[in-house]
């Protein structure tokens, strides 16, 4: 069987990348109209735990680029226009929990799950933090605003969604894998 | 609801640009009100003019685009607009701190108890309110027109002509071919879904209940493109993807209305940034007469 390897770019990461981003993005649009209470122009993404399972599933490329590309396809299209820092958070988010996809073994096991999750919620932190800290700069906020009004709600809902939907993707993942033998 | 597209060639100025210099001029005008942050509608008034002038040299079909509009509409008027106009958020902090006289004020209690609060409508959010639509409008009617019409065949060459390496190109090129499938597969699952009794919309239950409610679409459509990933892999492996340079089919080139156009962009990028860092204008600004008017 051939091996693994975290940082390899080749077809797999090409077609996945392109996947993860299309689905980010069209089920991003179908919820770009829930706003987080409480937050800045930020929206309830169920999606996210798509991004994060690609990122475990393909590796931190699959990751950067799902999250980038199809982020900013979801905004685009929603018409909130091109935003470079959450584009880019997203794509962090989307990359760090790649960083755990040697780690994975089985997609049902528990232990493994909970590894995902763990990168996945690390994800997100350093993802959300990025974007929420670089609109100070970008949108004029201030850091209690950007802490409190932004990183605050936009991590918390995207941590709820990711504990309750990736182990729902992997387990069906891992079911998928055996019909087809890979 | 989703919201797809659908990509017909016109013949219109905005079709014969070339695509990198619509790419550049978006990117001219998004930096040039994020870097500099722009927020004051003296600046950000005349760009609207713009792009809108922009938008309507690209005669899109209003039968195209009257969902997307709609979509945004809501977005912008009902979301972003009243979200600032009542709270102030998602500006800058001038405007969450603002002190004027409020315009009108609406009492929110829970009947009963004197728990609630005032909320207050000022000429400071009123100005934010609209600075803030006009100025998310700026940016998203340039990027709406794009895929209506620009060629989906041309995605993966643009970028690559742009210095984007043949690999991520084509992932580029391949996330905007997927994207209108896989939309549809998602708009086809809640239609199966539904007909079996599945109920997006219901309100029943938690936070949790109603995520769970999503996995009967995110599972099927997430797998289906997973099984769709293999296929498309086996086929390009087959055709040595990634083994040498790509050659693409297309060629572009720049025409003068091209070095026009991002000479405009660019003119408007350089512009902000000179008004904010030379003369110091660009902040929230609000008419000292509207001000003065407001406080009585």
């Amino acid at each position: 069987m051939e091996k693994k390897s975290l940082w390899e770019f080749g077809t797999r990461q090409v077609v996945y990348g392109a996947i993860g981003a299309a689905l980010y993005g069209a089920f991003s649009l179908l919820t770009n109209l829930v706003p987080l209470p409480a937050a800045g122009n930020i929206t309830f993404r169920p999606a996210v735990a798509i991004l994060i399972f690609f990122g475990v599933a393909y590796g931190p490329w699959v990751g950067l680029l799902a999250g980038f590309i199809g982020n900013t396809l979801g905004d685009s299209l929603a018409g909130w226009g091109f935003y470079w820092n959450w584009s880019l958070g997203n794509g962090i988010m989307g990359m760090i929990p790649g960083l755990a996809m040697l780690m994975i073994q089985d997609y049902k096991d528990k232990m493994d799950i909970a590894k995902a999750i763990g990168w996945g919620v690390a994800g997100i932190a350093v993802g959300i933090l990025f974007s929420s800290l670089t609109e100070m700069f970008v949108g004029g906020i201030d850091l209690n605003t950007a802490l409190v009004g932004y990183f605050t709600p936009a991590f918390i809902g995207n941590l709820v969604v990711t504990v309750i939907l990736l182990p729902i993707l992997m387990i069906a993942f891992a079911a998928v894998n055996a019909r087809r033998g890979r | 609801m989703l919201v797809s597209w659908k990509y017909r060639p016109r013949n219109t100025i905005i079709q014969r640009l070339d695509p990198r210099s619509r790419l550049i001029f978006l990117a001219c005008v998004i930096l040039g009100i994020t870097i500099p942050n722009i927020w004051d509608i003296r600046l950000i008034f005349p760009l609207f003019l713009i792009t809108v002038g922009l938008y309507l040299l690209a005669r899109i079909e209003w039968k195209d685009v009257r969902r997307t509009w709609l979509f945004i509409f809501i977005l912008i008027f009902f979301i972003v607009g009243l979200n600032g106009l009542l709270s102030g958020r998602g500006g800058p902090t001038s405007v969450m701190q603002d002190t004027s006289a409020p315009l009108f004020s609406i009492p929110l209690f829970i009947p009963g108890t004197t728990w609630g609060f005032v909320l207050k409508i000022t000429i400071v959010r009123v100005f934010f309110a609209m600075t803030q639509i006009m100025r998310m409008l700026s940016m998203a009617i340039l990027a709406i027109p794009i895929p209506y019409t620009m060629d989906p065949n041309i995605y993966g060459i643009t970028f690559r002509r742009m210095g984007v390496s043949d690999k991520v190109s084509f992932t580029m090129d391949l996330a905007f071919r997927f994207l209108p499938t896989l939309a549809r597969d998602l708009s086809i699952t809640i239609d199966a879904q539904r007909a079996r009794g599945y109920e997006m919309d219901s309100l029943k239950g938690g936070i949790v209940a109603r995520l769970r409610r999503l996995a009967p679409l995110i599972v099927p459509v997430t797998m289906q493109s997973t099984v769709t990933g293999e296929e498309v892999i086996d086929a390009m492996d087959l055709r040595a993807f990634g083994t040498a340079p790509r050659t693409w089919i297309r060629a572009l080139s720049f025409a003068p209305r091209d070095y026009i156009f991002m000479g405009l962009g660019l003119a408007i990028f350089i512009t902000f940034l000179v008004f904010k860092f030379v003369f110091g204008v660009g902040e929230f600004w609000v008419p000292p007469e509207a001000l003065a008017w407001a406080n009585g």
